[in-house]
């Protein structure tokens, strides 16, 4: 029988991309060290378009420069998945977790990062479901409400999801949205309809984790409020 | 146990599926038999293909001849990955460490980096990979090979698990999900 997991979610507000990678990088290397224990970040983003390892810049429609122009900011990583984009009002969960401990691998980790997502709509009565095989993310319709692209490096975790609670949808039409054309992206927000008003972003940020941390079977939860870390994660 | 879980190894390696029918008709008892016989052949040939490969606890395996080794992802690696669609390959020429990452393999929008169970240099990569990165889940320990490298020396080997104790690894790191 295993014993209660433990994990330190860390609530982050607004953070620049490249600073939220710095300090993932951080943080995987201590835990993989066992320096830490199983720690996510909980965070949104300033416009910011991201590619992964496969750097398919064929997906993302405009150059560089209209992007700059658009105030928006270009970053390559070595997580898995297409072009994405990130902003406000949109929820993001890095967890920097040791999948070798909870002994699953990484399709069972996404289908775990997809059913946090599902939750979490489903308390609003949204319906969604899990992408078929090669549309990881999550789906209403064909509609795509929440996206996933993950870096499992010696079995610890870093990069995450992406749930659109009212992002600006406009900048998804510069990106083919992980590489899956003529899919539209949604959010909570026109999920639920225009009229509706949703709670504030802090408690749906928090219900996101509720959601993630149940499913993943964690039992022991720490918060700390970090709105002033930086990238080397001091306060 | 041990031979129930070679033989999933036997059925994964071969891309066997033996239809296992209930003994309803006299007819059908003979089919049975032989589809079972000719499934313990496959898996004791395969438990004897496989006996010579040793085990990193990143779930790699390798194959070593004289001073040259072959290196993939196993079985239950790729398992847990899911459908693999890219795989990152290093340079022909370039050093591995033993324990550290050489490239990395994507699935499910995941990377997982992929480590060297032993040190050398990297003679020949796998380039059918880039088209048909499936072979990694589709013969994971055939065509689905990933780099060979020349050894720098033997001493990485005893630190590697053998079959028996890689099985038993499998198991207890599932048995605590």
């Amino acid at each position: 029988m295993r014993g209660p997991r433990s994990i330190e979610i860390w609530k982050m507000g607004a953070v620049n991309y490249l600073e939220a990678l710095k300090l993932q990088e951080k943080l995987a290397s201590d835990r993989k060290t066992h320096k830490i224990k199983d720690t996510s970040l909980s965070l949104q983003h300033p416009p910011t378009f991201t590619l992964g390892k496969r750097r398919t810049v064929h997906n993302v429609l405009v150059s560089e420069a209209e992007l700059k122009a658009m105030g928006a900011e270009l970053h390559y990583t070595e997580r898995g998945g297409d072009a994405t984009f990130h902003g406000p009002h949109q929820a993001i969960l890095y967890p920097i977790i040791s999948l070798r401990d909870i002994g699953i691998g990484a399709r069972k980790y996404v289908e775990n990062l997809e059913s946090t997502m599902i939750e979490l709509a489903s308390l609003y009565g949204v319906k969604a479901r899990a992408g078929e095989t090669g549309e990881t993310g999550v789906w209403v319709g064909r509609r795509k409400i929440g996206a996933i692209g993950v870096r499992i490096s010696s079995g610890v975790t870093s990069h995450g999801l992406a749930f659109n609670i009212d992002p600006d949808l406009n900048y998804f039409k510069h990106i083919v949205p992980c590489g899956i054309p003529d899919k539209e992206v949604t959010s909570l927000q026109k999920e639920v309809g225009l009229g509706q008003k949703l709670p504030s972003e802090q408690v749906i940020h928090e219900q996101l984790v509720s959601c993630f941390t149940k499913i993943f079977g964690y039992t022991d939860i720490t918060w700390r409020d970090k709105t002033s870390v930086s990238s080397d994660g001091h306060e | 146990m041990a031979t129930s879980l070679w033989a999933t190894r036997a059925a994964s390696f071969l891309r066997i599926n033996v239809p296992c029918r209930g003994f309803a008709t006299g007819s059908d008892v003979p089919i049975c038999y032989l589809a079972l016989y000719c499934y313990e052949i496959a898996a004791a040939f395969i438990d004897w293909f496989l006996k010579d490969l040793k085990y990193a606890d990143s779930h790699e395996w390798v194959r070593v001849e004289g001073k040259s080794a072959t290196v993939g992802i196993t079985d239950h690696a790729q398992d847990h990955l899911g459908e693999v669609v890219y795989v990152e390959l290093p340079e022909e020429g370039s050093k591995v460490e033993r324990g550290a990452s050489f490239g990395a393999v994507e699935s499910v929008k995941a990377t997982s980096d992929v480590n060297s169970p032993v040190s050398g240099k990297v003679v020949e990569v796998n380039t059918k990979l880039s088209d048909s990165p499936g072979l990694v889940n589709t013969s994971p320990y055939k065509d689905g090979w990933i780099i060979k490298v020349e050894l720098e020396d033997d001493s990485d080997l005893p630190c590697l698990m053998d079959p028996e104790r890689y099985t038993k690894f499998c198991e207890e790191e599932d048995a605590s999900h």
